[in-house]
């Protein structure tokens, strides 16, 4: 959709999945399904420890332990907008990013997820700022890595 | 990690002439004027800029040398770079789980009772 152009200051993921989208959607707001892929690799995010309040204002939350030494991460996010089965925002109160969920129904049983985050707008706000910023960023991560390796791998 | 800071990093960073900066300064140490030659500005311009690039501590400047030169902070880079890199990574992850969850869960009651009477 139009509205989804890239904007400045943010960070796209996207996926497609072999599933319906009101399945995608609804593995994205219930904690029985969240507690099976929210944490990442050697993480998990136990079902009693999520708690999700699916609506403008409502809070989602879990707990993420680390499966190696038990250490634990809190994630605490207020939810911007709940349109199901389509679009899915959230804030973090802590950071101000924000984290904006896009389903696609791509037909054939086929739904692409589009996470797009974007930091607190403030900062990007100012006209230089306007760009193109994080998608050329990305891109200018890996540069980096290179220019990394061979401008300072010996003091890393 | 410090949100502020990688705000100020990440500001900095937004800029196409100031990213140009930083990767001429990655390749060494550079005066005003240097860095001033490949771009058509004025060097009050290209202070400017260095003044956003020293504010968020990617580059800092001599004090000493009568030229000031600039140089590159690779710590305040790998901290921006670190961070998307980590949110890539959680959310590839996320997705790769989500992707075998799907899978599962789709095998549906069929599969299920297949696993329970075989």
């Amino acid at each position: 959709m139009s509205d989804h152009r890239p904007d400045a200051g943010e960070l796209i993921f996207t996926r497609v999945f072999d599933a319906p989208r009101d399945l995608v959607f609804r593995c994205m707001i219930e904690p029985e399904h969240l507690t099976h892929f929210w944490g990442p690799a050697g993480v998990s995010a136990p079902l009693d420890r999520i708690k999700v309040d699916a609506r403008p204002g409502g809070v989602f939350e879990s707990v993420m332990v680390n499966d190696a030494d038990g250490s634990e991460y809190r994630l605490r996010v207020i939810y911007d907008e709940v349109t199901e089965p389509e679009r899915l925002a959230w804030t973090d109160p802590d950071s101000g990013m924000t984290t904006t969920s896009t389903f696609t129904d791509l037909g054939g049983n086929r739904t692409e997820v589009r996470i797009r985050q974007a930091k607190v707008p403030e900062p990007f706000r100012s006209p230089e700022a306007q760009a193109g910023f994080l998608t050329s960023l990305d891109r200018f991560a890996a540069y980096l890595g290179t220019l990394r390796a061979r401008s300072w791998g010996a003091t890393a | 990690m410090s949100v502020n800071g990688l705000d100020a990093t990440f500001t900095a960073l937004a800029d196409p002439t100031r990213r140009a900066i930083v990767a001429r300064l990655a390749r060494g140490d550079a005066t005003v004027n240097e860095l001033a030659e490949p771009f058509d500005m004025s060097l009050p311009a290209v202070s400017k800029h260095l003044k956003v690039l020293e504010r968020s501590g990617l580059i800092s400047r001599s004090r000493h040398a009568q030229y000031r030169p600039c140089h590159l902070e690779p710590e305040a880079l790998d901290v921006a770079a670190d961070w998307i890199e980590e949110n890539r990574r959680v959310w590839a992850e996320r997705f790769d789980k989500l992707d075998e969850h799907l899978r599962q869960i789709q095998r549906g009651p069929a599969g299920d009772e297949g696993r329970k009477s075989r």
